[in-house]
């Protein structure tokens, strides 16, 4: 299988801190890609430069081939990447159905003129608009919510609703930054669900989580980060099996990690 | 004799950039406590030119006196308005822009409150400093534009001594920069806000006796001052103590030196023009810090 | 022409169109006709900062490169009076974008080089003798005629400002409907994530500064048939900072507040006339009386107070039309 995305060497660096340091990183097209790592260890440094709201230091970033190192994150979003955020980033007084339409703004076409003289061309995109980000709420289930403000629906609902802002434009590759943060268990169990179904519509996926029980049944390959060099890359299977690994989340905090060890495994097996 | 021309002409700059450094400071101390752009800044300079004038004159032409005059009805008079107006808006959790424009009634109300008291024409301010030219090695220097010079540097330094020694100071900044955390180390952030419009009354009411002594004092003084002012802040980085005196003196050279040497009728274009230049390269001005908006 | 769809627009828009047919004091007419026009500058600041947050203090400025380009037109070449209010428009559009390399500019940094902008063109128009007249200003304005028939009569140049205000009041609420309306709200609560989405800033940013100046453009143009004589001194920073206090005043946000708004700041100082020097000073103590009503403005209180005495919350919650914060 083909590589989507690519990069080689890629750095970051704040003042005297290498955030992201030489990462190079092949995502499958297709796959569900986990990036993992202890607190601190530039995963979301790193998913910024690949969704382009960061420049790189140095490196460059391959997407389906062509070179989008120094392409802004507007751009990026119109050729297909597309991300949530770790913090959040709804527009909190639109309602949830006009956050999803949003998402469609770099996949239409209509102009000022179109809207101020309701051309036939501008009635049929916004009805397509709307239908298309209908279809993305009862994805993620929020239909009946769709005219509520987006700042008024509860967390874990915005979540969802992030995605499927993201997801409605039927991205090559969607960039997952925490999707589970905030979430309850049974929440988190449908966003597995969600992945799942995400990856078998066509779009890749690179996902970072800290929740191993959402990490390790979704991935098909994992990129483990340490102070922002790459330390480990493999299937779950193996990055379970890989000392390094567990010793850079022992050396953060050992109970903590080997909570999260124990659950990834039980959580893996229960799959 | 071009460089004794050049060099008047760069005291006169220094002199008129102090004055919107005074106010600017003002201007900055407030964004920085509560983000309020305070459109009525150059009001309070007015309401300090104005006390300045009516207590010099009660004293008979005592320099010192209306100065001390105007800074207290500068101080008194940003006190006033924060406590009346400001504040009560804040604790309504209105947006920010509502007080941004309440600042601008302010401003109207203080222009038309000070034209009933004052009256509409311009008063003639007692002549608080030596006027005659003073020759130093060979060059004619103003000694009116000196004083100013002068007076405006030992002002600045009483704030940053201010700042550095006093609780008061100290808390104010601590407040200004994270409130929570000033909370729970008990400084009062409301105590802080009110000293941060204060002391930055007082300065503009400084910078209002002095303006009014190089022309003189009137009504409407105020919003045109107070906007350059504006522009000198967000120049030097809004926010930023030293931005803000940075930005005056070079607003204030700029202005002059244009007025001299380019036109008279574009003196103020030429500034805008150097602030949208400097904008452009820096957005958040020459010591701004990244992060603070409207 | 389609009209705008809430029962209370509607009623509000045959009480402005009876207005003539019931007041026939020209002077009191010369002032309705004024409150239009600058309900037309408000409509357009609303679109710059209800709707995308853009603190603009520029408004004022493309207002006077329109009234300027119009009344020129108009004096020495004999333009007919709807050409020139197009051109009017066109050429604040154009004006605007010298001002596209500072859309980047955030908060207060856009609003004082739009200031700037502002007082630039202010002083262009003072100075520049050979192309505004200077301070003399521009004279001999001739009066409006549509088709050879001559609209300048106080109540036709009142319905020609309504019908344009109505135009341009159903553009907007077009416009805030539309791919564009969205993308400037996203931009308005959030950038990172508007761009995120594939909107690219600044190039919505600048279309929507050039939206709002050919409105205010076209405002200037009837605002010169309006006075039939142009003075540099209606067209200082002073006018954008009243355009943006019509739009903040009337509920930030809404396009019916934005209306209510221009009324308000154009017509109380009139009211007031007769409190002689009190005027400006209940003027200023009303506009900070208004901020203390938060975003909803008086378009939000009337109807908050509609909604009490009738008990319809829900015809209120649609008529306050999504005010928001600019920040």
């Amino acid at each position: 299988m083909a590589a989507l995305l690519e990069t080689r060497g890629v750095s970051r660096r704040f003042g005297g801190l290498l955030a992201v340091d030489s990462v190079d990183l092949d995502v499958t097209e297709g796959e569900v890609h986990g990036l993992i790592g202890p607190n601190g260890a530039g995963k979301t440094t790193m998913l910024n430069l690949l969704s382009g709201h960061l420049p790189v230091s140095t490196g460059t970033i391959l997407f389906a081939g062509a070179d989008i190192t120094r392409l802004p994150s507007e751009r990026r979003a119109a050729a297909g990447i597309r991300r949530t955020f770790q913090n959040l980033k709804l527009f909190r007084e639109m309602t949830a159905l006009e956050n999803v339409m949003v998402g469609l703004h770099a996949s239409t076409r209509a102009e000022i003129f179109h809207a101020l003289l309701r051309t036939r061309f501008q009635k049929r995109e916004e009805a397509d608009i709307a239908e298309k980000a209908r279809a993305a709420l009862a994805f993620v289930g929020l239909t009946a919510l769709a005219d509520q403000p987006a700042g008024s629906l509860p967390y874990g609902h915005q979540r969802l609703l992030e995605i499927a802002r993201a997801f409605v434009a039927e991205p090559r590759l969607l960039l997952l930054d925490e999707p589970a943060a905030g979430l309850n268990a049974s929440e988190s169990r449908h966003l597995v669900d969600f992945i799942f179904r995400i990856r078998s519509a066509g779009t890749t996926i690179i996902l970072i989580e800290h929740h191993m029980d959402v990490v390790m049944p979704t991935c098909d390959r994992i990129t483990v980060l340490n102070y922002g060099k790459l330390l480990a890359r493999g299937t779950p299977k193996e990055i379970r099996a890989d000392g390094a690994v567990i010793g850079a989340y022992l050396g953060k905090g050992a109970v903590a990690a080997a909570a999260a060890v124990r659950k990834a495994e039980a959580a893996h097996a229960a799959h | 004799m071009i460089y004794d021309q050049f060099l008047q002409t760069l005291l006169g700059g220094l002199a008129i950039g102090c004055i919107y450094s005074l106010i600017a400071l003002g201007i900055s101390m407030i964004v920085r406590a509560t983000d309020i752009l305070h459109f009525a800044q150059g009001e309070v300079m007015m309401v300090g030119a104005m006390t300045g004038f009516s207590s010099g004159v009660w004293a008979g032409n005592a320099p010192l006196l209306a100065l001390i005059g105007g800074t207290f009805g500068g101080g008194l008079m940003a006190v006033a308005v924060e406590l009346g107006v400001y504040r009560p808006l804040r604790a309504r959790r209105v947006p920010l822009i509502n007080v941004v424009i309440a600042t601008i009634g302010v401003s109207i109300v203080l222009q038309n409150v000070a034209r009933l008291v004052w009256g509409s024409e311009p008063l003639a301010y007692p002549a608080l400093f030596e006027t005659r030219g003073l020759v130093i090695s060979g060059f004619t220097v103003s000694p009116q534009l000196a004083t100013i010079v002068v007076l405006s540097v030992l002002i600045m330094a009483a704030l940053a001594v201010f700042f550095r020694y006093s609780r008061a100071g100290i808390a104010m900044q601590a407040a200004a920069q994270d409130p929570d955390a000033a909370r729970l180390m008990g400084i009062s952030v409301e105590r802080a806000t009110v000293n941060t419009f204060a002391v930055s009354g007082m300065m503009a009411g400084a910078a209002g006796v002095l303006l009014g002594s190089l022309f003189f004092a009137s009504f409407n003084m105020g919003f045109i001052t107070g906007i350059k002012a504006f522009v000198a802040a967000v120049l030097g980085g809004l926010g930023s103590v030293p931005g803000a005196m940075v930005g005056g003196l070079l607003f204030g050279v700029i202005e002059t030196f244009s007025a001299m040497f380019i036109s008279t009728s574009y003196k103020d274009a030429v500034g805008m023009v150097v602030l949208i230049l400097i904008l452009l390269v820096a957005p958040m001005g020459l010591f701004g810090r990244a992060g603070r908006q409207v | 022409m389609k009209m705008p769809p809430a029962l209370p627009r509607l009623i509000a828009l045959l009480i402005l169109v009876a207005v003539p047919l019931v007041e026939h004091n020209a002077y009191w007419l010369h002032v309705f006709s004024l409150a239009l026009i600058a309900a037309i500058l408000a409509l357009g600041m609303q679109l710059l900062l209800g709707m995308a947050g853009l603190l603009s203090l520029g408004q004022g400025a493309f207002y006077g490169i329109g009234a300027y380009v119009a009344g020129a037109l108009a004096a020495n070449y004999g333009v007919p009076f709807l050409l020139t209010l197009l051109a009017g428009g066109l050429a604040a559009a154009a004006a605007s974008l010298l001002l596209v390399p500072i859309v980047r500019l955030k908060g207060t940094s856009l609003a004082v080089a739009t200031l700037g902008f502002s007082i630039i063109v202010h002083l262009v128009i003072l100075n520049e003798e050979w192309l505004t007249g200077g301070s003399l200003g521009l004279m001999d304005i001739p009066k409006p005629t549509l088709f050879g028939v001559s609209v300048a009569d106080d109540d036709v140049f009142y319905w020609v400002c309504l019908v344009i205000l109505v135009l341009v009041f159903v553009a907007m609420d077009r416009i805030s409907k539309s791919r564009f309306g969205r993308a400037l709200s996203a931009i308005c609560q959030d950038e990172e994530a508007a761009r995120a989405s594939g909107i690219r800033l600044a190039w919505s940013k600048s279309k929507c500064f050039l939206v709002a100046a050919f409105t205010a453009g076209v405002a200037g143009g009837l605002f010169a048939y309006h006075s039939r004589y142009l003075s540099p001194s209606d067209f200082t920073f002073n006018e954008s900072i009243e355009i943006m206090i019509m739009a903040v005043i009337g509920g930030l946000g809404s396009l019916s507040g934005a209306v209510v708004g221009a009324f308000v700041v154009v017509l109380m100082p009139e009211v007031l006339r007769s409190s002689g020097e009190l005027r400006m000073i209940l003027f200023g103590l009303a506009v900070i009386l208004l901020m203390a009503a938060g975003n909803l403005g008086i378009v939000g209180l009337a109807s908050l107070a509609a909604a009490k005495l009738f008990g319809l919350f829900s015809s209120a919650r649609a008529w306050v039309s999504k005010p928001r914060e600019a920040n």
